[in-house]
């Protein structure tokens, strides 16, 4: 037994959340809980196809299952979306460091989620849901391609509800009438927010350009490099801080992250290609 | 533990060694394994590292992780000092915790039996990065070490318990070396060492306070050189394959059938294209002149951060494989050229 070995994970539901999104909901195979820190991440392997990364998008006080809530974008992900109810993958982890939760007691905790980068964003969120009466308040901003593109449509009418959230969307583009709330980046939303930076730690997860775009914003709105929270997503081969496959200047992303302040990297070259 | 031993002594006593896969310098610069007595007329304590990698005695180029293997004792014979400095990235790469536990056996059942090297050539250069041409007990991987006082007569001395047990088991009846004995292995190792400082004259010499760290840290704005560097690679992936202290790979499921996977630890080169590209193809590094200077930093920034040494040793494989010619040495003084500062300070 090495420490690259995968264990067996059933897949005991799939829930379709776009065309090309799906959550994997996840049990052990045999019967063990599976404990994680929200924002740590998996590698989930499709027995002779191939191995990735992947955040869980689960509450981490949830221990019977976890959620896993996958693009199809490549090769592996083609088949794992395929894949049926009943069939088994292979999981390690979980690894790395997650999101700081308790150094965010006593502050707004502002969200910025693009595309399925909302899946680490939903499992911190319930992570804070549990213990909503520590944070002075929740803000989430999330932005998708258009109204299709949107994951977990089914929760946000709930959400929503929850005193102490507040919640913003945008869409990039709609057909006339499609949609009621804001069309644009997911940026121009914090255009649209009252917030007291000085009191507020942001989370920012997306594609690369979102999260450039995103950190150059809050840089414009006076938040400190040191407030800014990025989920860092290379292509974690190991996870362990070995393979080198995600090195970002002395950092292993695997080890040392995937939650970094724009603090630790903004003198790295290349930090959002 | 100290012992004097003929040279002869030693290849009589490495003969009789039951029990290990035991591996050793030819004269042609290839580590061979010894299946019969002849193979030791091959045997060559006095050339420079050999051509590959040591690495893969303890991180194969490719191994599987489907199946048990059984433990493989063996004695690595000769091994040059910059290939000792070698073991000691990839002991901090694979051994801090979690352990890799597939590095971490190959490891614990070597004996590594380290040897002055009395006759560098020109691409040797482990003097002017922070190395040196022999291995001392404080460099804690070698277990037993051989000084050669002259063609015929050495000194063998023991770093670890396992290197002590060594000496105890096969040359517990040999006696203690002299004291000119011993000054005569640290001229030959003064000569050595000049003879290194000598080859690498023009290049940057480390002065203890991180001068390679300091020549390419901060080169982000030196993409005009960097590109001008990188022209010649052809990405080959030579200088990844063959260095020492290169540890990337790659965990890689894959399928030929149904019935017939496999997944392995494969090493991965960080000058290939998809080295860094995630899914969705985004690539960090998708310019040739990134993942050029990406092995650079790795090697004299990264990693110096990190262990406080650079995971460059200076053996000069990387010179000698390439088919472009690229000299690590000559890249690092065009970065000193292009800040405008002194070469020789």
């Amino acid at each position: 037994m090495n420490i690259y070995q995968p264990k067996n994970f059933k897949i005991i539901k799939i829930i379709d959340e776009t065309p090309n999104i799906k959550t994997f909901v996840l049990k052990p195979l045999n019967g063990d809980k599976f404990t994680f820190q929200t924002g740590q991440f998996i590698e989930l392997t499709v027995y002779g196809v191939g191995e990735a990364p992947f955040t869980p998008s689960s509450s981490p006080y949830h221990t019977e299952t976890i959620d896993v809530t996958i693009m199809r974008v490549g090769r592996m992900t083609e088949v794992l979306h395929s894949m049926k109810k009943g069939d088994v993958v292979g999981i390690r982890g979980p690894y790395g460091k997650g999101y700081p939760v308790d150094s965010f007691v006593g502050k707004q905790v502002l969200i910025i989620g693009g595309g399925v980068g909302l899946a680490p964003l939903r499992s911190l969120l319930l992570t804070l849901i549990e213990r909503i009466s520590e944070f002075k308040k929740i803000i989430l901003c999330y932005g998708a391609r258009t109204p299709q593109d949107i994951v977990y449509k089914y929760l946000f009418p709930e959400w929503s509800k929850i005193k102490g959230i507040e919640i913003l969307r945008s869409v990039d583009k709609c057909q006339p009438g499609e949609w009621d709330e804001t069309v644009g980046v997911v940026t121009c939303l914090l255009d649209k927010i009252d917030i007291d930076v000085k009191d507020t730690v942001a989370v920012v997860c997306g594609p690369p350009i979102m999260m450039k775009f995103t950190t150059l914003k809050l840089i414009d709105k006076k938040f400190k490099p040191e407030q800014i929270y990025l989920s860092m997503e290379r292509n974690m081969s190991c996870g362990l801080g070995k393979c080198g496959h995600c090195q970002i200047g002395s950092y292993f992303i695997c080890k040392d992250g995937p939650v970094f302040t724009w603090e630790q990297l903004k003198d790295i070259p290349e930090p959002f290609e | 533990m100290k012992k004097f031993v003929t040279y002869s002594d030693l290849v009589g006593i490495i003969k009789n060694i039951i029990g290990y896969e035991i591996i050793f310098p030819t004269t042609s610069r290839h580590f061979k394994v010894l299946k019969t007595v002849e193979d030791l007329n091959l045997l060559n304590l006095n050339v420079i590292r050999p051509i590959e990698p040591i690495k893969q005695f303890f991180f194969p180029a490719k191994e599987s992780l489907m199946y048990e293997k059984k433990d493989l004792k063996q004695i690595i014979l000769g091994v040059k000092s910059c290939d000792i400095q070698a073991i000691e990235v990839l002991d901090k790469i694979f051994l801090s915790a979690p352990a890799d536990n597939l590095y971490q056996n190959y490891r614990n059942n070597t004996i590594l039996i380290s040897c002055d090297c009395i006759l560098p050539e020109e691409t040797c250069f482990c003097s002017i990065v922070g190395g040196k041409p022999y291995v001392e007990q404080d460099d804690g991987v070698s277990d037993l070490n051989i000084s050669f006082i002259d063609e015929n007569n050495l000194i063998l001395e023991s770093f670890t318990d396992k290197g002590e047990e060594f000496l105890k088991h096969y040359f517990s009846d040999f006696d203690l070396p002299k004291n000119s004995d011993e000054l005569k292995r640290n001229s030959n190792r003064t000569v050595s060492s000049k003879k290194v400082i000598e080859y690498n004259a023009e290049f940057i010499k480390e002065d203890k306070k991180g001068k390679y760290y300091k020549t390419v840290k901060y080169t982000y704005e030196l993409d005009e050189i960097w590109r001008k560097e990188s022209d010649k690679c052809v990405q080959c992936g030579g200088c990844n394959f063959i260095c020492p202290s290169c540890y990337c790979f790659l965990i890689r499921e894959a399928s030929i059938s149904s019935e017939n996977q496999y997944r392995d630890k494969v090493w991965d080169v960080c000058h290939f294209t998809g080295y860094a590209r995630v899914a969705g193809g985004a690539n960090p590094r998708k310019y040739k002149y990134q993942r050029f200077r990406n092995r650079y930093q790795c090697k004299f920034v990264y990693r110096y951060e990190n262990f406080d040494f650079y995971a460059c040793t200076g053996c000069g494989r990387c010179i000698e494989v390439c088919p472009a010619r690229i000299d690590i040495r000559k890249v690092v003084i065009s970065l000193v050229l292009a800040k405008g500062e002194q070469v020789l300070v």
